[in-house]
């Protein structure tokens, strides 16, 4: 097959192939704008130490994030997580229309394509959809870059618009991200099977899920905890410490993370057979069939929002902590009789990351609409034989509702619970004081004068002080409404489809 | 005594008409083919008399009941409680196990589950298939899962079971025993039966044969008198 004839017929199809291609070059397009903005922060270079700038900092910029070195890691780390999210929206947006796109590949097999062509022609399809986004993603950048280029009066900037990552690390994200999509449906298409009689796919076992994914997030939660005492144990080793916590954090951390998609898949099932078992309506037993029969679409739909609110339970544990460091060290000032102003810093900070959550949270939202609809649409035909029978559609609405929420509802709370165990793994206590200080108490000019300023002085000790960090319920409550908000909001958008997909036409078409 | 009728209904696809004025009468327990040459409007006559679709003109009257002005939730009700709808296939809820898809009318119509798994066991093992009673219909044969199909349209012993070659996906043989045992059963409960199909063998389990044609009716005609397995008739 031609190489413009195997572009064509990848790219040819239905509107809802063309949504697909729209949705997924859109998820590669946001990935690459969140790829590139870390990189960015990544490239501003530190200048080298002086007597003015000892701490080496980038004074060119207005924001802390970026001006001070340390913290630029911090930066860049959470707006690559904001990839998670937007790759899995492309995930989610590679399923939709697969009944369709399947049927395609069936024609196409039945007319002389090989299976190796046919894999080919898919792997193409995402793979020039998420190339596409990618170049977009990248005129985007280079035009809000200058867009935004606007220094101060002192000539700091907002952001870093002033560099750009290096030629090789633009061509790993231009090139890795349509490679990444490309491999990922190559993948998923090792599952299945496209004859010219139709597509199947390998079965599932009829058991359901194994309780496994509760060992991963077990792992995850106590070597995250251990982080702390390695780093203090192995202090004097600092090559050691510098690559061994940082593979530790991230380790531990997607173990978690994985634990928590994969153990919704756990958690899907026993909903379902919890349902079953009691359930006294249809709409009720509807959804448990669904759940039983596929467990692990739970897993799939709510990775992305369960990995935002793993990051989210964190981040709140970590407010946790900084405001009740910032609120002991007022305490200390108070009893020492200093006027101790609070460090807004880190809580201002916290302000970004949690920022940085709600945009997660919103980019999953819209793939668990995609999910949503797309599991409605592709079942479409069995809805209106089901309506033909004389099954109500509220019936249908109904089971829809039970089946995204019995399981979201579990796995939003575990999600929660095991981000906050890792946030308080690394800083469940505040610790602060044990030191004296010098405290003149006199006008300025008598504490600078050094003949007079020892009269003034008197040394103020402040007592070491431990305080368990408490668990932010308040935060965790309303992460978990924010997240359960967007499954109802969710669940609304995916019944407006129902209706059309309930539609008696479609018993016409077999 | 006539039950359910079609006054000159007429319904189209967009510009493509279907039926053109279809009039027909189905009586208490009567068994009815309709047949005819694909595309002559057999399913969308089905469809109308069923109240899943609504005519453009003309109308259908159930016990004396103008159905086709009825709202959607009405019809639906109606299809529930009074009528069984049977199609060729893919109307077995794929993720519930037979007995479960079987007793959904039931629990629809507020039965208690444990009632109704008891009436769903009861007609699977009545068309032979209660081995299969807590299998998903992925798991069962053609036959099996058609079996289990013309249970659940029969389980809540509708007064019309609507049929849309329900034999049209299985082979010759199984087609045959699936139907002998639908007809038995309706004759049994005095169920009325709207049969489509395209088949003359399977247009002579009935007691009249309605052909179409062009969207119109053709003309009517005795079914064949076949003979049933057990004498029934």
């Amino acid at each position: 097959m031609r190489p413009t004839t195997l572009v064509r017929l990848a790219l040819a199809g239905t509107r809802t192939d063309t949504a697909r291609v729209v949705l997924t070059a859109l998820s590669a397009l946001l990935a690459t704008l969140a790829g590139l903005a870390a990189l960015t922060v990544l490239a501003i270079p530190t200048p080298a130490a002086t007597d003015e700038n000892p701490n080496r900092w980038s004074e060119q910029y207005h924001n802390a994030l970026l001006v001070e070195p340390g913290l630029r890691g911090g930066t860049a780390f959470a707006l690559l997580m904001l990839m998670i999210p937007v790759l899995a929206l492309a995930g989610q947006c590679a399923r939709l229309g697969a009944p369709a796109r399947d049927r395609r590949l069936a024609a196409l097999r039945l007319a002389g394509a090989t299976p190796g062509q046919v894999t080919r022609l898919a792997v193409l399809e995402t793979g020039v959809a998420a190339l596409l986004g990618t170049l977009v993603g990248l005129g985007a950048y280079l035009v809000g870059r200058d867009l935004l280029h606007r220094p101060d009066g002192r000539g700091r900037l907002a952001l870093p618009t002033d560099v750009l990552p290096s030629p090789g690390a633009l061509a790993a994200v231009l090139l890795g991200l349509p490679a990444v999509a490309a491999l990922a449906t190559a993948l998923m298409l090792r599952t299945v099977t496209t004859s010219p009689l139709g597509v199947s796919r390998k079965a599932a076992r009829e058991r359901g899920p194994r309780p496994w994914a509760g060992v991963l997030i077990g792992l995850g939660v106590v070597s995250f905890a251990a982080i702390r005492p390695v780093a203090q144990r192995y202090d004097d080793h600092g090559v050691l410490v510098a690559w061994l916590a940082p593979l530790m954090f991230a380790a531990s951390g997607i173990a978690a993370m994985v634990g928590v998609v994969f153990g919704t898949g756990w958690i899907s099932y026993h909903c379902g057979l919890l349902l079953r078992r009691h359930a006294r309506r249809p709409a009720a037993l509807l959804a448990a069939g669904r759940l039983m029969a596929d467990p692990w679409a739970g897993s799939r739909t709510f990775a992305a929002l369960l990995a935002a609110l793993i990051f989210g339970g964190g981040a709140a544990a970590q407010r946790a902590y900084f405001a009740t460091k910032d609120q002991l060290e007022r305490e200390q000032s108070r009893l020492a009789g200093v006027d101790g102003g609070a460090n807004p810093f880190y809580l201002s900070t916290m302000d970004l990351v949690d920022g940085a959550v709600a945009v997660a949270i919103l980019i999953a939202t819209g793939g668990l609409i995609v999910a949503l609809v797309e599991g409605i649409v592709a079942r479409r035909r069995a809805y209106a034989a089901l309506v033909a029978t004389g099954v109500p559609r509220a019936v249908l609405s109904r089971s829809v509702a039970w089946q995204a929420l019995a399981p979201a509802v579990p796995a939003i709370m575990l999600a929660l619970a095991v981000g906050t165990l890792l946030g308080r793994g690394l800083i469940a206590e505040v610790s602060t004081g044990g030191s004296s200080a010098q405290i003149c108490e006199a006008a300025a000019a008598l504490c600078d004068d050094p003949a007079t300023r020892e009269q003034y002085t008197r040394i103020v000790y402040i007592p070491d002080v431990r305080r368990a960090v408490p668990v932010p319920l308040e935060h965790l409550a309303w992460l978990g409404a924010g997240a359960l908000v967007a499954v109802l909001v969710t669940v609304g958008v995916g019944l407006l489809f129902l209706r059309a997909s309930t539609a008696l036409d479609e018993l016409r078409t077999a | 005594m006539t039950q359910l009728q079609a006054r000159g209904v007429v319904r189209a696809y967009g510009p493509t008409p279907a039926l053109r004025g279809v009039t027909l009468d189905v009586a208490e327990g009567e068994i009815v083919a309709v047949t005819g040459p694909s595309g002559c409007g057999k399913s969308t006559l089905l469809h109308c008399l069923a109240g899943i679709l609504r005519p453009d003109a003309g109308e259908v009257t159930w016990r004396g009941h103008r159905i086709d002005t009825w709202s959607e939730a009405a019809r639906s009700r109606l299809r529930r409680t009074e009528f069984g709808v049977l199609f060729q296939f893919g109307q077995l809820v794929a993720e519930l196990t037979a007995a479960e898809n079987v007793a959904l009318p039931l629990l629809l119509a507020g039965t208690g589950r444990r009632e109704a798994r008891t009436a769903a066991l009861t007609w699977l093992e009545r068309f032979g298939v209660a081995e299969v009673a807590d299998v998903r219909p992925g798991a069962m044969s053609g036959g099996q899962q058609q079996r289990c199909a013309t249970a659940r349209a029969l389980v809540t012993e509708p007064r019309v079971l609507f049929a849309d070659e329900p034999t049209g996906a299985l082979d010759t043989l199984t087609g045959e025993q699936v139907l002998t045992q639908l007809v038995r059963l309706a004759r049994e409960q005095r169920t009325a039966v709207v049969l489509v199909t395209h088949e003359p063998r399977i247009a002579a389990y009935a007691d009249r044969e309605v052909v179409l044609r062009d969207g119109l009716v053709d003309h009517t005609g005795l079914g064949l008198d076949v003979p049933l397995a057990g004498g029934a008739r």
